[in-house]
């Protein structure tokens, strides 16, 4: 009895926290809700979009239907590992001069990492290891983040001069890759009835730090039955072209597949899933719903893919096909 | 405020300006519109058209505190933002004290933008951006209003830095100064050579930017003006449904909601300025331009037939009018 009722409550909140966040971002409410799921799955999210859609806005405003703190950084081709993490400084007070930590907005609760791929890979290298470790080591001290501590970065679709790709290796390490359009024309509208009046629609707090914590703890508990991990495993193991699961269009157009923790991202997004709707298992349907963004950035297409033109996105629907088919 | 108060003010200023600035009259009205729409201005123009001297005239024209920033590409962020020194008070005990930096003002020339690094550059996006700065952990508040005007040179003169898109964006409007007349080439060499002066007197306070920017915000607008102004921005879109062929066979990237936005607070202005209290669809129209042109990315093919993006634009406000496309 007191299980359904955590599980009502996660469901209420996750509902709350979106629909909070919502009111100032229209047409997102999937975008809003994927963050969320990876928030609670105790990972973080790139996020492709182009400029100007309200990336910014969504952290912030998460930030404050969450009441806790949240930094922006732009990166840029000049940005130094130092600016990211902090840098010790020489200070004098009554005890004399010592060495003194200046922390930099890497401490913070939400960060929202504009245009990674302009950093080079050292400074793109510092935050994914703060991401990944959720602690710094500067001048061989190591301090830990506070919890919750979630990054969403993004990335520029179209690729320039002068940017620095994220390598697989470090693109693996983000929980989710999430795509966002445009809005639509009616979308566009409604962004402008509601924000060229008063200067922001304030959001109000729907949770707090500590929610989430307790939230990330019930995500951990929730069970998934063995045919339901199999089913993810077959889809993970199929977009790798040479495991005997491979289908014909991984064969054909995949480079390399996913790895372990495409596998991990799915079932830990699932179980956040599940419980977003209010249901105290994993089903096929919440594997199904976030397996396209546990994974898309997790395959390398090959060249005949690259030459006709399939998206990372094409192939795995295809596969998914025709896995359901087989 | 009354719209006739409202122009009153908006035309005192505009004069004011005009006794500074000669020719240049429609970039003015559109800075201006810009500056009670609340956003930051880009000017560009090639050297020696007089950026620099309209951002300074229309500083002294408010009784405001303006700082101005010259850029260049040794500018750090703490040159702008400010920074923590050690001062020694009389009994001898050091401490670290804020000294803040030109950004602490109303009205900030940044001249020469795009000649900073981008990390210089995106200091002073942020404090544009979210009216607050932050050193070594501590938030200071920008006082309002706050208002940017930058200038920068075109993006193919050497040693500059292009800005980022995602920092381009958040420019309500870019402005291109037009070149000048004959007789207005004349004008300017007698009044620089001249004997009379040409100070320019403070013609609104800072109540009056604070209590127009709030009048310009009141403006009504209905649903289908405004679908009007969102069909011209999806018209940008290189993979929309209604695209026309220089905007599928030149862009790479379109506008974005900012620029909806741009045009829609810069429309409420203009709108008041002609005495009314709601948006027309003129409104919207006569701001594609300056809200419009830096947000569109020319792809391979543009940029090698020398498009610009004021033409691109042009040619989705006629199919519009003439009815060619769904726009």
């Amino acid at each position: 009895m007191k299980a359904a009722q955590a599980v009502a409550a996660f469901a209420t909140t996750f509902d709350a926290i979106c629909s909070e966040v919502e009111k100032v971002m229209v047409e997102l409410r999937p975008v809003i809700e994927d963050v969320v799921v990876a928030l609670l799955a105790e990972g973080n999210v790139l996020l492709e979009g182009v400029p100007g859609i309200g990336k910014t806005y969504l952290v912030k405003t998460l930030g404050q239907v969450l009441n806790i703190r949240f930094r922006r950084v732009q990166f840029t081709a000049d940005l130094m590992p130092s600016d990211i993490l902090g840098t010790s400084l020489l200070v004098q007070d009554e005890h004399g001069k010592r060495l003194a930590f200046q922390p930099g907005p890497l401490f913070t609760h939400l960060l929202l990492a504009d245009e990674i791929n302009r950093a080079t890979p050292k400074t793109q290298a510092a935050l994914l290891e703060a991401m990944e470790e959720h602690s710094v080591t500067i001048g061989g001290v190591t301090t830990r983040l506070e919890e919750p501590f979630f990054i969403l970065a993004t990335e520029n679709p179209i690729e320039q001069d002068g940017t620095y790709p994220l390598p697989k290796a470090q693109l693996d390490k983000f929980l989710f890759k999430l795509l966002v359009g445009y809005p639509s024309e009616k979308g566009l509208v409604e962004i402008v009835m509601r924000t060229t009046f008063e200067r922001y629609p304030e959001a109000t707090q729907a949770a707090s730090g500590q929610d989430i914590i307790r939230m990330r703890q019930l995500v951990r508990q929730v069970p998934v039955a063995s045919h339901v991990e199999d089913f993810a495993l077959r889809l993970v193991r199929a977009t790798q072209p040479d495991s005997p699961h491979a289908t014909e269009t991984t064969r054909r157009y995949v480079e390399s597949g996913s790895g372990p923790r495409g596998l991990l991202a799915i079932l830990h997004g699932a179980k956040a899933r599940a419980l977003s709707h209010g249901n105290p298992f994993v089903s096929r349907d919440d594997i199904r719903s976030v397996a396209l963004h546990a994974l898309r950035h997790r395959i390398q297409r090959n060249l005949d893919a690259e030459a006709e033109d399939l998206t990372a996105d094409d192939i795995l629907h295809r596969v998914t096909e025709e896995l359901r088919e087989a | 405020m009354k719209p006739e108060d409202f122009k009153a003010r908006f035309d005192t200023l505009t004069d004011a300006m005009a006794r500074a600035v000669v020719g240049h009259h429609d970039t003015i009205v559109d800075l201006l519109t810009g500056v009670f729409a609340g956003g930051s201005i880009l000017l560009e123009a090639p050297p020696g058209l007089g950026k620099t001297l309209i951002g300074k005239t229309l500083a002294a024209a408010l009784s405001m505190k303006a700082t101005r920033i010259q850029f260049t590409p040794d500018l750090m962020p703490a040159d702008i933002v400010g920074t923590n020194v050690v001062v020694e008070d009389e009994r001898g005990s050091k401490e670290m004290v804020f000294q803040r930096g030109p950004v602490f003002a109303n009205v900030l020339l940044a001249d020469e933008i795009n000649r900073a690094t981008p990390k210089t550059q995106s200091a002073l996006l942020e404090a544009m951006q979210e009216h607050h700065v932050t050193v070594a952990g501590t938030t200071y508040p920008l006082d309002e209003p706050f208002l940017v005007v930058a200038t920068q040179n075109p993006e193919d003169l050497e040693g500059t830095y292009r800005l980022p898109e995602a920092q381009i964006d958040r420019f309500l409007f870019r402005l291109r100064l037009a070149a000048l007349a004959d007789p207005e080439w004349i004008e300017v060499v007698r009044r620089r050579t001249g004997a009379a002066e040409q100070s320019v007197r403070p013609a609104l306070s800072k109540d009056d930017v604070l209590a127009m920017q709030a009048a310009a915000r009141q403006v009504g607008i209905s649903r289908e003006v405004c679908a009007y102004g969102a069909r011209i921005v999806a018209a940008t879109h290189p993979d929309g449904n209604g695209a026309i062929e220089p905007v599928r066979k030149f862009l790479r990237l379109g506008a974005s909601p900012r620029g909806l936005q741009a045009m829609v607070l810069g429309a409420k202005v203009r709108a008041l300025c002609d005495g009314r209290t709601d948006v027309a669809a003129s409104d919207i129209r006569s701001l594609a331009i300056p809200a419009l042109s830096h947000r569109l990315l020319l792809n391979f093919e543009g940029q090698a037939e020398r498009i610009r993006p004021q033409t691109i634009i042009e040619a989705i406000l006629n199919a519009e009018q003439s009815g060619i496309c769904n726009v």
